[in-house]
């Protein structure tokens, strides 16, 4: 098990070095010229070209690449072109927004689209199967942001039950903190919900058609402990996996969620470094959240033996 | 009366009491109701205001630095860290005293060193400072508060040049920050202005906050413009950024937000009707919207071809498509320097008066020698303007059977690709489409875009002798009166050689909440002294 995990630590740093190359060469190919940004609407070309220099964006794209990558590997990411600080500070000060609304987002996703599943599952064909799936639908087509606008005109505007937007530390009391994050998170949520709903109720039907189920029903084992116990346990290999995989889904739509609610968070960071080719903070952030990405998926191949038995690495 | 909301927030006090260590500090910043949360038109991402011509750099620099003359709101200079000034007898020799009570907010004085360094770094950066450079033979430093400017020629425009509000401003900053190399970002934030940057307490890219300098000494006259006293009845002014437009509109509708600078602007009669809420135009001047044609290559290397663009533009298109066509917020402009500004006149605009000619603008562009060759148009989809811009602009080319390459893009990609100086076909353009405005646009001098003077000049390059000649007789003329009888001649040439094309002139509302008074309305800069905020509403 310690080697597996050796190994696939090492094929981490492997795949953060690639995405390391392609994130730098797609920054810099792509058109956009951060000193020109900087410089404002009534610069010359002149005065552009001077804070190009001086920027160091004249030179020639390996040595830019050398210096970047140098940095990363002495744990330095770099400074903000714009702001002037360096990326890992400005990553850590929004590191704590974006955690809290995809933990909030993850509970509360993973507590209804299990539940919705297995009960599904339960009851499959009957009007209750229907609704859920038809939840389940609706939180997958529509848009992330549409939904979020939609809950902000309800429950911020008409009926001021919740704030519209922004983000309050849990450090300045925990009523703020939950408050702000109630509506992104049911936003974000939503097609997260959908998607595990829907891989829930699969694989608990599978199961529930099982030799097994059929003797403890025989046995008049109680429906609850047959559902959870039993079934739910040996569907949980692909529950999980597609939790895993959601994890990407959950980082695009952090993105699109902070951006609407006004969170300040590492997505909104990335979007509004995109928008002005603050290429040290787009590369940094990209390379962290790659990382984490590999790192779930770690974890989530772990967690299948402790679900299977069977599975040993 | 009991909502949801106070219901949610009580039920959570218990778990609220064990932040008592973070409340306590909460409780020693200053109050939500001597606050002022506003959501400004862009981020602030560079903090030099030399540095940048970005407005929001000018309106940070006008928080926290001061200028030595100030325009009131009828765009007259007037004095405002100077105390007395004066010209001699053969108008070659500024001198000016400063006032009395001015400090850095690191506690030293401002000295008459720290403002002559604040000059010359400033005109090494700006429009009207390279101009009045030109002519400065010497800044000499007479005592502690007191310098000279010595001309080598009388020049008209010093005082109108040191109370720019065309940005670079000429903001004063220590001798030793503005001795920094301009091409240089000055990384410090000290300055004598109305406000404290706070650093702490700032997060780049969601919030800016500044402080009241309890050490400010304002001047006694009441506030104008820029000018007047600045007193500020705020203990903080935050600058939010919220990206999404329509977040901050909700965020103001709440009273999350108290001051929005440019919210959605179709929605404004909306927004009029929300009794919590003042929408008012700030700016009176407005902003200008206009094309500019590229000058060195074909086919607007050719003046026929850019005067067919002249005729083929149909202002009402774009700005409809903005604003609505009924909409009071824009109208049509056909003057050089836009319209209700100082230089505003009815030279040579015969083809603005007959609107739009379809039949014209072919023929200009068959006497042009048109090719046939694709005309690169950028298209900015993210941008207010440039985006409805672009798309008219390349159905008004293939109205007169102009072969058109929409190039479209993000502002960020624009902004860099309008200054490659390349031929279209290898990764220049023809034709981009911008915003500035309407006081800047009026100042040949300060506006880098009324300079023709070929490659040296802003993007397009335009060269016109004549042109340049105009703009040196505008700026050394000796008062007003003058410089509007040379704005008639500018306008004449101006639109002979066409270094752009109007689109539009159109006048942007701000909303604030009822309980927020005391806003002054000035082109460029939005000040936040004078500004007051009531129990909330």
């Amino acid at each position: 098990m310690l080697a597996y995990i050796a190994r696939r630590l090492a094929s981490t740093v492997l795949v953060m070095g690639i995405v390391a190359v392609f994130v730098f060469l797609l920054l810099h190919l792509s058109p956009g010229d951060p000193a020109a940004i900087i410089a404002g609407d009534n610069a010359t070309a002149e005065q552009i070209e001077g804070i190009r220099k001086q920027l160091g964006l004249d030179d020639a794209l390996p040595v830019q690449f050398y210096r970047w990558l140098a940095a990363v590997l002495h744990g330095d990411l770099g400074i903000s072109i714009f702001s002037n600080e360096p990326v890992a500070k400005l990553i850590s000060q929004r590191i704590e927004p974006t955690l809290s609304l995809a933990l909030t987002t993850l509970i509360i996703a993973v507590t209804l689209a299990v539940s919705f599943g297995v009960v599904a599952a339960w009851k499959v064909g009957s009007w209750i199967d229907r609704s859920l799936m038809v939840v389940s639908v609706l939180g997958f087509s529509v848009p992330v942001f549409v939904v979020g606008y939609m809950l902000i005109y309800v429950f911020s505007i008409s009926l001021r039950w919740l704030p519209v937007q922004g983000y309050s530390p849990i450090d300045q009391g925990f009523g703020p903190w939950i408050e702000r994050l109630i509506l992104p998170s049911i936003a974000l949520g939503l097609a997260y919900v959908a998607l595990i709903a829907r891989i829930t109720r699969t694989s608990m039907l599978e199961v529930l058609a099982e030799d097994y189920i059929r003797t403890a029903n025989a046995k008049g084992v109680a429906t609850r402990s047959v559902l959870l116990k039993h079934a739910l346990k040996n569907a949980g290999v692909p529950i999980v996996t597609v939790i895993g995989i959601g994890v990407a889904l959950l980082i695009g739509g952090v993105v699109i969620t902070e951006t609407v609610f006004n969170i300040p968070g590492v997505g909104r960071l990335v979007v509004d470094a995109i928008s002005k080719r603050d290429y040290p903070i787009i590369q940094g952030v990209i390379l962290i959240f790659s990382g984490v990405y590999v790192l779930v998926n770690l974890l989530v191949d772990l967690s299948y033996t402790l679900l299977d038995p069977r599975i040993r690495y | 009366m009991t909502t949801r909301r106070s219901i949610l927030t009580g039920g959570l006090a218990a778990a609220a009491l064990t932040s008592a260590p973070s409340i306590i500090t909460t409780q020693a910043q200053p109050s939500r109701a001597r606050t002022l949360r506003a959501v400004m038109h862009a981020d602030l991402r560079v903090l030099d205001p030399i540095w940048t011509t970005a407005n929001i750099t000018a309106y940070h620099g006008a928080m926290i630095y001061d200028t030595l003359f100030g325009l009131d709101a009828n765009f007259t200079p007037q004095p405002q860290m100077v105390s007395k000034w004066g010209l001699s007898d053969d108008k070659l020799t500024y001198t000016f005293e400063l006032r009395n009570g001015l400090t850095f907010s690191d506690g030293q004085a401002v000295t008459a060193a720290d403002c002559v360094a604040s000059i010359r770094r400033w005109a090494a950066r700006s429009g009207s400072g390279q101009s009045m450079m030109a002519r400065v033979k010497d800044t000499p430093v007479v005592d502690d508060k007191t310098f000279r400017i010595v001309l080598s020629e009388p020049y008209g425009l010093v005082i109108d040049s040191l109370s720019t509000i065309s940005t670079s401003l000429c903001y004063m900053m220590r001798k030793k920050d503005a001795e920094t190399d301009p091409n240089q970002q000055v990384r410090e934030t000290i300055g004598s202005g109305p406000f404290l940057y706070n650093r702490e307490e700032t997060r780049p890219g969601n919030r800016h906050v500044y402080d009241r300098n309890p050490n400010y000494v304002p001047r006694a006259e009441p506030p104008s413009g820029m000018a007047g006293g600045k007193v500020v009845k705020l203990d903080r002014v935050t600058f939010e950024n919220i990206a999404d437009e329509q977040t901050a509109l909700s965020a103001l509708q709440a009273g999350e937000i108290d001051f929005y600078e440019v919210p959605p602007q179709d929605l404004i009669d909306e927004l009029k009707k929300d009794k919590n809420l003042t929408v008012e135009v700030l700016n009176k001047t407005g902003h200008i919207a206009f094309m500019r044609l590229n000058h060195l290559y074909p086919p607007f290397n050719n003046p026929d071809a850019r005067r067919a663009m002249l005729h083929l533009a149909r202002q009402d298109d774009v700005m409809g498509a903005i604003f609505g066509a009924q909409s009071k917020s824009w109208q049509a402009c056909g003057s050089f320097f836009g319209c209700g500004t100082p230089m505003t006149n009815d030279e040579n605009t015969d083809w603005f008066k007959k609107g739009q000619d379809i039949a014209r603008a072919k023929e200009l562009f068959q006497k042009s020698g048109y090719d046939g060759r694709p005309v690169v148009v950028l298209q900015a989809t993210d941008h207010y303007l440039a985006n409805p811009a672009g798309l008219f602009a390349a159905q008004w080319l293939r109205s007169v059977g102009v072969n058109v390459d929409l190039a479209a893009m993000d502002w960020g990609a624009l902004v860099s690709r309008r200054a490659v100086k390349k031929p279209p076909a290898e990764g220049g353009w023809n034709i981009f489409s911008t915003t500035v405005t309407g006081i800047t646009f009026s100042d040949p001098i300060a506006f880098t875009g009324q300079a023709a003077n070929g490659e040296k000049s802003w993007f397009g390059w335009p060269a016109d002798a004549l042109q340049e000649k105009l703009r040196d007789k505008w700026a050394t003329a000796p008062t007003l009166e003058a410089r509007k009888e040379i704005a008639k001649e500018l306008q004449n040439n101006g639109w002979n050689y066409i270094p752009h094309v109007i689109l539009g002139q159109f006048f942007r509302n701000s909303a604030w909440r009822k309980n927020v008074t005391g806003v002054l309305g000035m082109p460029e800069v939005v000040p936040f002294w004078n500004m007051e905020k009531a129990a909330a509403i």
